[in-house]
């Protein structure tokens, strides 16, 4: 019995990790910038370029880790966490759900975030940062999560 | 701004999009890993998974509001009421599946 992308399961897992790493720092900064815009500071050719990194990185991410989680959820999640780690597959279900709500909310502030203009109304460039810094805050919960579920059985070790 | 509001509506049918599916079993793409088999289904059990249904579900409603909102031009409401409804839904999601966690260990 094979699982999808099984083989290949080790290379993609460094890869999302990799990513993961960069969509955590992108996103950060891209916070961080919608605060100084929000604040009055000139940052929206920061806004503008982290834009970008952030949603490349988190959709990549996203990608990777749907291609893994066949082989998490047969030769991790059942052929291990179920019996030696409940608690563990309960975490993994968490960060699965944090990821997908950090990736609407990263797409959303990056794609309003480009749009942003040096005169925007206040209440418009605090709700940038809002949908930034909310994105960024699960995008770390995500990480952290992953990084240790990953620690206890990482996909690809038999 | 127009691409603010669509942003906005975009999270918040996502995150009614991602909630509603799971919560209430509504038939969705579900994936068994072991046979490699994809069904459209309600009732998912074993190995079988439906995140991938449910976020092409939470996909498909987010950018269906975004593109409307896109769309359609329509006179502009107050930014702080949108962004408020669209992170109380992000919000609720997160206490939703929180309490599922918090209740199962």
């Amino acid at each position: 019995m094979s699982v999808l992308f099984e083989g290949a399961a080790r290379p993609l897992l460094v890869a999302h990790a990799v990513l993961g790493f960069t969509a955590v720092f992108a996103t950060t900064h891209h916070a961080v910038s919608a605060l100084l815009a929000a604040l009055g500071r000139p940052a929206h050719g920061q806004l503008r370029r982290f834009g970008w990194m952030a949603s490349a990185s988190t959709v990549a991410q996203a990608l990777l880790g749907l291609a893994l989680y066949p082989a998490y959820r047969v030769r991790v999640r059942f052929a291990d966490l179920e019996s030696s780690a409940p608690a563990a597959v309960q975490l993994f279900d968490l960060k699965e759900h944090l990821s997908a709500l950090a990736l609407a909310l990263v797409l959303g502030a990056s794609f309003a975030g480009r749009a942003l203009q040096p005169d925007a109304l206040a209440a418009e460039s605090r709700t940038v940062a809002a949908l930034s810094g909310a994105g960024a805050a699960l995008v770390w919960a995500a990480a952290l999560i992953g990084l240790f579920v990953t620690a206890w059985h990482p996909v690809g070790r038999p | 701004m127009r691409e603010l509001r669509a942003a906005l509506w975009g999270v918040s049918a996502f995150s009614l999009g991602y909630l509603l599916p799971g919560t209430l079993r509504l038939p969705t793409l579900a994936y068994d890993p072991v046979a490699r088999t994809v069904r459209f289904t309600a009732q998912v059990t074993g190995v079988a998974m439906r995140y991938y249904g449910d976020l092409l579900w939470a996909c498909a409603a987010g950018l269906c509001a975004a593109a409307a909102v896109w769309t359609f031009r329509r006179p502009p409401g107050p930014v702080a009421a949108l962004a408020g409804t669209a992170l109380a839904l992000v919000a609720l999601d997160l206490a939703f599946y929180l309490s599922r966690f918090l209740a199962s260990v």
